[in-house]
């Protein structure tokens, strides 16, 4: 294959990429606390011998929009929404883990964890334990949670610190490459949880601009395989 | 292909969400029925380029990498445990529990099962029963010569009879908490079954721990709500045809693809 071809193959392997993530966006249109995540294209020069340059377009670079989903009113003692920054930090058998998925239940020991039954840390590190007789505790506007005018646990924010990645590890939670650190300014509601922040409208129209321009480098292919072919058939004859 | 995978869990997710809420809408006037809600999490993700990758000599690494992820599945359906609306009913064996409390039913297998659903009645012998026919715990026995009865708000069973003034104590119902009552296992007929995630049965009686009081001649009703499973219902469709729109796109990029000789 030419040079022709190559380009247009490393174009076609970042808008299969794409497509996957937005399918996957749609897919997590429910998804509590779910973040959208997005691709950026970057060109990649590479240098013929004798021959101009050539330019190739990569799809490598994923970016996850961090704009606030919508808060949904559910009412639930331990459905926490954070409203601004910050992430509810979770211990996990792999590690601390950040979400911001604030829809938690009690154990059976009573401890308050996930959905999937990992513990939901505190401003301090430590689990939170609501004591069996406490009922439904009430939080404070700097996240203490107290049952009988009887302090529990102060739930806390964290961020990864400033420039660190946040890899995503499924299950609603995301990794942090550097340290976490505690956030100051965030708030939290209780009663509330933060629905996905995907929007279907966007991602439908990026996903038919996606699917057209896959399609545009199809035919390009076919047209450039038209011309080989006749080449071919030119100076063989 | 793993687009039409990625897009068909999205498509499942959002069956299970109607499955919910046509369930919670189906058990709208059940009583003591608690709205269940389904919980999605993303799925795990395909680490194509990992983040900290070396990129360059001088030892650039890579900040974010490339992270494809593989849709969505189903996290749990949690029972959300709001309090119904108490509805006069007058039944002479009907109570209603203020709080979280559960009344304990001894199933025939010999098992305890909770239920919120307090519209006793009594059975040929005089039993105090649930409407499938199980004893309520402790048995209570009324006489079959009792006029009236009357429970109190701490589950007390009194017998008023013709030839005496004082009503009569029969025995008392037990109320029953538990750490995590989201984490019952619900098996029909309004009934639950103690789990390792509920925590043990704390077995006492009306008025203690924090588990409600009862309320003699009243029901709870259903705390299903109408209006919010119906806009629920219409994103769950919604967002079932977004994935199948999906589908024909990845369909047809597929189909673009075989076409190139």
């Amino acid at each position: 294959m030419e040079a022709a071809g190559y380009a247009t193959l490393t174009r076609q392997t970042g808008l299969m990429r794409e497509m996957q993530m937005i399918a996957n966006n749609i897919a997590n249109a429910a998804t509590t606390g779910y973040r959208a995540e997005g691709m950026i294209f970057s060109e990649f020069v590479a240098r013929a011998e004798g021959a101009p340059s050539l330019s190739m377009a990569r799809g490598n670079t994923p970016v996850t929009s961090q704009v606030q989903g919508p808060v949904e009113a559910t009412g639930g003692a331990f459905d926490f929404a954070i409203e601004g920054e910050g992430f509810f930090l979770i211990d996990t058998p792999e590690g601390e883990r950040l979400t911001r998925a604030g829809a938690f239940a009690l154990s059976g020991e009573g401890d308050l964890v996930t959905m999937d039954g990992f513990r939901v840390l505190d401003a301090g590190g430590a689990p939170v334990f609501i004591p069996p007789d406490a009922g439904r505790p009430g939080l404070g506007t700097d996240g203490t949670l107290s049952a009988d005018g009887r302090p529990l646990a102060q739930l806390g924010l964290f961020q990864p610190v400033e420039g660190a990645a946040l890899i995503r590890v499924g299950g609603n939670l995301f990794e942090s490459r550097g340290a976490i650190v505690p956030v100051e300014e965030g708030k939290i509601l209780q009663g509330f949880r933060e629905g996905s922040n995907v929007e279907p409208l966007s991602e439908i129209a990026r996903m038919i601009e996606v699917q057209r321009a896959y399609e545009m480098g199809q035919s390009f292919l076919e047209a450039e395989h038209e011309r080989v072919r006749r080449a071919l058939d030119t100076f063989t004859r | 292909m793993r687009l039409l995978k990625i897009a068909a869990t999205g498509m499942a997710a959002q069956q299970m969400r109607v499955e919910t809420i046509s369930n919670n809408l189906a058990n709208m006037s059940t009583t003591g029925y608690n709205a269940r809600r389904a919980e999605f999490a993303d799925l795990h993700y395909q680490q194509v380029t990992r983040a900290g990758t070396i990129s360059a000599s001088d030892g650039s690494v890579l900040p974010t990498g490339v992270q494809l992820g593989l849709g969505v599945r189903p996290a749990a359906v949690t029972v959300e445990l709001t309090q119904g609306s108490l509805r006069a009913t007058g039944g002479d064996l009907d109570v209603a529990i203020d709080g979280h409390g559960y009344l304990e039913v001894t199933l025939p297998s010999g098992q305890s099962g909770y239920t919120r659903d307090g519209a006793l009645k009594r059975s040929a012998e005089g039993v105090i029963v649930t409407s499938e026919g199980f004893a309520v715990a402790p048995e209570i026995t009324i006489p079959d010569d009792a006029r009236s009865l009357s429970i109190n708000a701490e589950g007390e069973v009194f017998a008023f009879f013709d030839d005496a003034v004082e009503a009569q104590s029969l025995g008392q119902l037990n109320l029953v908490g538990f750490a995590n009552a989201k984490g019952l296992e619900a098996i029909g007929s309004n009934l639950f079954l103690e789990t390792e995630a509920s925590g043990p049965a704390n077995v006492t009686t009306a008025g203690q721990d924090g588990l409600g009081t009862l309320r003699h001649g009243f029901l709870e009703d259903s705390s299903v709500d109408p209006v919010r499973e119906i806009t629920e219902l219409i994103e769950a469709q919604r967002g079932y045809e977004l994935n199948a729109k999906v589908i024909t796109a990845a369909d047809q990029m597929l189909a673009a693809t075989t076409q190139v000789r």
